[in-house]
């Protein structure tokens, strides 16, 4: 047994095996322990409260792995909610075109952030920080704070409320955007670029890649993504808020880097981000439901507390496994 | 060997975790409460950490105890109705009799209510209202009737109802405070014609607005007498308008707010009245009407509900009231904490 191949142990000690192991341990001793956790309308609960989050999870991770980071998609979130209220109500457009303009405006948006990172030469956590409160603020002097924007078509409000096939709407939309992001990093020589330059930049360049086009796509993707998240979120909510989605870039961030993706680049996969959302969703639901948490009432807090340990677990085990093997061939 | 048994420890985890909670899980978690005759009744502020509901939470907590009923008490740590739609939608699937709700969003939250009210699970709302449709009562803390009337005759009696007032509202399109100053007037109309309003002044719901406008009337207006404040941040703004003017007693100021944050004031003597339900009261009378629902003992057309400490409380329609509201003085505001 000692004596396999190492690629078959590595396989084993692989970071997206570890956590799917740590997600089915959660999901297990939620099972048992806590309240209607494994009930399908529970389950339902988990793809629609988490869809948002994930989605930018998703379009999160070829930002990180080409070595940069997107801290502006959470307040992107409010300045398309507002934009889709302002033009719904204001300017009496009509849904659909609503709908498409705040794509394109979400998709402008981080084309803005790429831009400045890919051809300004600007380094991302400094941009999306700005932009982080360009954005947010945007949104509030549109709505001075206060306004929020209700009743829209109940066509579009169906997004948030309905199921198709047995599933809410939006697993639909978030299966169709893990298909999408999966395809883009792992099929694709696309995401072999985003790979090569969070690799190496400098070597990405030489070896013939147009690293400024392809560092600036995840960007718009992401800004993109942001906006499909704040329709389904203003769906959700039956309203549009300029304080959509704050700390959601938070979340997503450490759903990625939960999955194994390195926040310096060049590493993770699509598969590893999918199981980090998992594994987050799962937790938010299922420790408010344990007894002895539902009542203290204080599943939020516990979820965030945990949500922060198991991050730091993740990072740290790689190091300590790589430790015990290093011990083991001495 | 040794990396093989940690890896088989790894999967060994979820298992004995498994074997381990099966034996437990019969009298602890997983039983269903409707299976016990225990009612379940979901709590919800719109922020836990305020201290206004957390003083509603203290009163329903001491009704709970009386009926021996299970309360679950959460919210958002600040004010968000993304936060409270899935709390709701989590205790939906939980499996709890009743859900009372102070409501942040009021059109946002009556989807959600109204899927839970089709799996059978009772809503009652407090404080703030979601549409009439999505609940079976509404637990009102004051009517604008109540409001309107406490706060001009508690003016009148500082002034020995003689004598020069202004007003300090939020902004003048603030749908509730025009309410409650049309009361005002109609009052100040019909019983107090020896009083005279000179000007209502928003303050656009900014304690340093009120201030400034405080301090403009002081100057304007030298025989002015009272000062009402009827948004909150405006009480303390006005207090400290006329401490710094040096006319603490002279002109009084009576408004509608928190006493914790008139607390100094209040005991320095510049604010005199502070005007508010008893919060407490609202969470028990809230658990009351809960329990009362979920029992089938309080249904629509019910004339009144016998609520415990409180007696028999009226109802109007489908909203419960709470009742006159309170005066807060120096005299007993230390017994209050929110």
């Amino acid at each position: 047994m000692n004596a396999s191949p190492a690629p078959t142990k590595r396989h084993w000690l692989r970071h997206e095996t570890l956590l799917l192991l740590v997600l089915f341990a959660e999901t297990t001793y939620f099972f048992y322990f806590a309240r209607n956790f494994g009930t399908a309308d529970n389950i339902r609960n988990i793809v629609r409260h988490s869809a948002e989050m994930g989605l930018l999870a998703l379009a999160m991770m070829p930002v990180i792995l080409t070595g940069g980071i997107d801290l502006s998609v959470g307040s992107l979130m409010g300045l398309c909610a507002v934009i889709f209220g302002v033009l719904t109500h204001d300017w009496h457009w009509s849904t659909l075109q609503a709908v498409a303009a705040t794509l394109v405006a979400g998709m402008l948006a981080g084309g803005f952030n790429a831009a400045l990172i890919a051809f300004l030469r600007l380094p991302p956590l400094i941009v999306t920080l700005g932009t982080f409160s360009l954005y947010r603020g945007l949104a509030e002097a549109t709505t001075q704070g206060t306004k929020i924007y209700r009743s829209f078509d109940s066509d579009f409000l169906n997004l948030g409320d309905q199921h198709f096939f047995a599933l809410p709407i939006q697993a639909w939309i978030f299966a169709f955007g893990a298909l999408f992001f999966w395809v883009l990093v792992h099929r694709t020589t696309l995401g072999r670029s985003f790979r090569a330059i969070g690799f190496s930049p400098e070597g990405a360049l030489y070896a013939g890649i147009p690293v400024g086009h392809r560092t600036a796509l995840p960007y718009m993707l992401a800004g993109l993504t942001a906006a499909i998240a704040a329709l389904l979120f203003t769906a959700r909510l039956h309203q549009a808020r300029a304080d959509a989605g704050t700390g959601y870039e938070l979340a997503a961030i450490t759903a990625v880097v939960l999955g194994g993706t390195s926040i310096f680049g060049g590493i993770g996969s699509v598969h590893g981000t999918l199981i980090g959302i998992a594994a987050i969703a799962v937790l938010n639901n299922g420790i408010a439901r344990v007894p002895g948490v539902l009542k203290a009432g204080v599943g939020g807090e516990l979820a965030s507390m945990l949500t922060g340990a198991l991050l730091l677990i993740a990072l740290a085990a790689p190091i300590l496994t790589r430790f015990i093997t290093r011990r083991r061939a001495t | 060997m040794k990396r093989s048994q940690f890896i088989a420890a790894l999967l060994a985890l979820p298992l004995t975790l498994l074997m381990s909670c099966e034996k437990s899980s019969a009298p602890g978690g997983a039983d269903h409460p409707k299976a016990t005759k225990k009612l379940t009744i979901a709590f919800l502020p719109k922020s836990k950490g305020n201290s206004y509901f957390i003083a509603c939470e203290k009163g329903a907590r001491e009704a709970v105890q009386e009926l021996g009923a299970e309360l679950l008490f959460d919210g958002p740590t600040n004010t968000d109705p993304a936060k409270q739609n899935e709390i709701v939608e989590n205790w939906m699937t939980l499996g709890v009799d009743v859900i009372a709700v102070a409501c942040e969003n009021r059109e946002g939250i009556a989807g959600p209510l109204k899927r839970a009210q089709e799996k059978g699970i009772k809503i009652v709302t407090f404080d703030s209202d979601t549409t009439p449709d999505a609940r079976s009562f509404f637990v009102n803390q004051a009517t604008p009737q109540g409001i309107g009337e406490a706060l001009m005759d508690e003016a009148a009696r500082l002034c020995a109802e003689e004598g020069e007032f202004a007003i300090i509202t939020a902004t003048l399109t603030a749908a509730n405070m025009n309410e409650w100053r049309k009361i005002i007037e109609a009052r100040l109309a019909e019983k107090y014609p020896k009083m005279k309003l000179l000007d209502t002044k928003p303050c656009d719901d900014q304690k340093d607005k009120a201030q400034a406008e405080t301090t403009n009337l002081i100057s304007a207006n030298p025989n002015l007498k009272c000062i009402m404040a009827i948004c909150s941040p405006a009480v303390p703004g006005a207090a400290e308008a006329v401490k710094q003017a040096g006319k603490a007693g002279i002109v009084k100021v009576v408004g509608l707010g928190l006493p914790s944050e008139n607390r100094a004031y209040l005991k320095d003597g510049v604010t005199q009245s502070v005007i508010l339900w008893r919060v407490a009261d609202l969470g028990y009378l809230t658990i009351q009407a809960a329990h009362a629902v979920g029992t089938g003992a309080l249904d629509v057309g019910s004339k009144s509900i016998h609520a415990g400490k409180l007696g028999e409380i009226q109802i109007d329609g489908t909203s419960i009231i709470l009742g006159k509201p309170f005066i807060f003085t120096k005299d007993n505001v230390d017994q209050f904490d929110f």
